[in-house]
């Protein structure tokens, strides 16, 4: 039997990446694969659980959201300690999932060419990887609720087909699931987006304007924690 | 309030040749009003994605760390610039986990530019310069790192342009940087 191990970069354990990790992980299953889900941030205290996981695999699908037009931070941090480690590497085949609140593909794929230049540097086999993008609307939801979730759905299966087959996986595919509309139809979504934001911040915020962070006096005790910051620093 | 319009804040992760702390010299000595933040005695946690900055908390982190120093001043520039080591074509982590945190001081609401939906400004940010430092770089990461930050200043929606720098232009590139910023 093959091994997969899925990495979930994001830190929500039932947000779009998951939902995404599930049905990769369906797949495989269906496919004869023995398949590991481990989740990045409960781990970043002590990551030998997921190097480990990583070097009983033959397979490696990290999947995470997009953060300001890559993955997030803590995802460098994964990088660097497997770099460090290189022990856990031995030529493993890596694809690579991102999805953002953004419909195009442009503005997510850093992400995967991150991964790419580091599979590159280290000996593993780049297999190619997936873009999809509205999964902040999707909130965790099943690809099929997507505006064109059909195509997705499609894209995304032929993408995990040849991850099953430890194939190369094109960029073709995920430009294809692409949501493609006129620009008048964004237009008018951001107007709807942004009644909405502002109703939401008008509830929680009131008449106050200002960013809390402009306000010299900023409460810094929520959270029931109180850390007095040095300002010599 | 016109003299602040220039603002100028450099985050700056370690590296070797000191980039930021020269970048910041070069900006004085054009008596233009720049502030260095040195990140790397700073200690920021994960974005966690927590919602507490779109609820409870509404704009402002609900965890506390060393971005309580960081976004206030952020909050007071116009001009942001990032001096960053470079892994894989992306910014350093620990520069990466402070990006991530901008979010919060982020315009929330959506813009169409060029047919696209794109978000707004970090604060009052109106230009975003990145400097990426890297002892030795091949073209492909040149080429992802630039395209990175370019993504980063269409979502935004501002101005600015990448820099890459290595041991042997370094000098060259931050003379560039600061005569940009001084126009
Ligand atoms: C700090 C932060 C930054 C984000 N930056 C972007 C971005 O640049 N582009 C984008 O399309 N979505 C962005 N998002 C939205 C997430 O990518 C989106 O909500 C994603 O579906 C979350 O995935 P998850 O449910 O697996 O956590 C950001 C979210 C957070 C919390």
């Amino acid at each position: 039997m093959k091994k997969a191990v899925i990495i979930n970069l994001s830190p929500r354990k039932v947000g779009t990446s998951m939902m995404l990790a599930n049905h990769c992980r369906e797949f495989l299953l269906s496919r004869d694969y023995l398949v590991k889900i481990t989740h990045l941030y409960p781990n970043l205290k002590d990551l030998s659980p997921l190097l480990a996981a990583i070097n009983e695999a033959e397979s490696i699908i990290m999947i995470g959201p997009c953060y300001i037009n890559t993955y997030p931070a803590d995802t460098v941090y994964l990088l660097e300690e497997l770099e460090k480690n290189q022990n856990n590497l031995h030529g493993q085949c890596l694809y690579a999932v991102i999805q953002g609140g953004m419909p195009y593909v442009h503005t997510h794929e850093s992400g995967l060419k991150m991964l790419e230049l580091f599979a590159g540097e280290n000996g593993l086999r780049y297999k190619g990887g997936f873009v999809i993008g509205m999964g902040a609307m999707l909130n965790g939801q099943p690809l099929s609720k997507l505006l064109n979730g059909k195509k997705a759905e499609k894209m995304f299966g032929h993408f995990l087909e040849n991850v099953a087959k430890q194939e190369n996986s094109p960029a073709v595919l995920y430009h294809e699931a692409q949501l493609k509309m006129p620009g008048l139809v964004y237009c008018i979504m951001a107007k709807i987006m942004n009644r909405k934001i502002e109703k939401e911040r008008r509830e929680k915020q009131g008449d106050q304007k200002k960013s809390p962070y402009e306000n010299p006096g900023l409460d810094l005790r929520h959270n029931g924690k109180d850390r007095t910051i040095d300002c010599k620093r | 309030m016109r003299r602040e319009e220039n603002m100028i804040t450099i985050l700056s992760d370690y590296t070797r040749q000191e980039a930021g702390e020269r970048l910041e010299q070069k900006l004085r000595e054009r008596k233009i009003e720049t502030e260095l933040i040195a990140i790397a005695d700073l200690y920021v946690d994960p974005c966690y994605s927590c919602g507490g900055c779109t609820n409870k908390t509404y704009g402002q982190c609900i965890h506390r760390d060393d971005v309580d120093i960081i976004l206030p001043k952020l909050m007071r520039t116009d001009v942001l610039v990032m001096v960053t080591p470079v892994k894989w074509g992306s910014y350093s982590f620990k520069m990466k986990r402070i990006f991530d945190k901008c979010a919060v001081i982020g315009d929330r609401h959506y813009y169409c530019k060029n047919g696209e939906l794109v978000k707004g400004k970090i604060g009052r940010v109106h230009t975003f310069v990145a400097i990426g430092v890297k002892a030795q770089w091949d073209d492909e990461e040149k080429r992802a790192f630039k395209n990175l930050v370019e993504e980063n200043i269409k979502i935004m929606n501002i101005r600015g342009r990448a820099y890459l720098a290595d041991d042997s232009n370094l000098s060259d590139c931050l003379e560039t940087v600061a005569e940009g910023l001084s126009k």
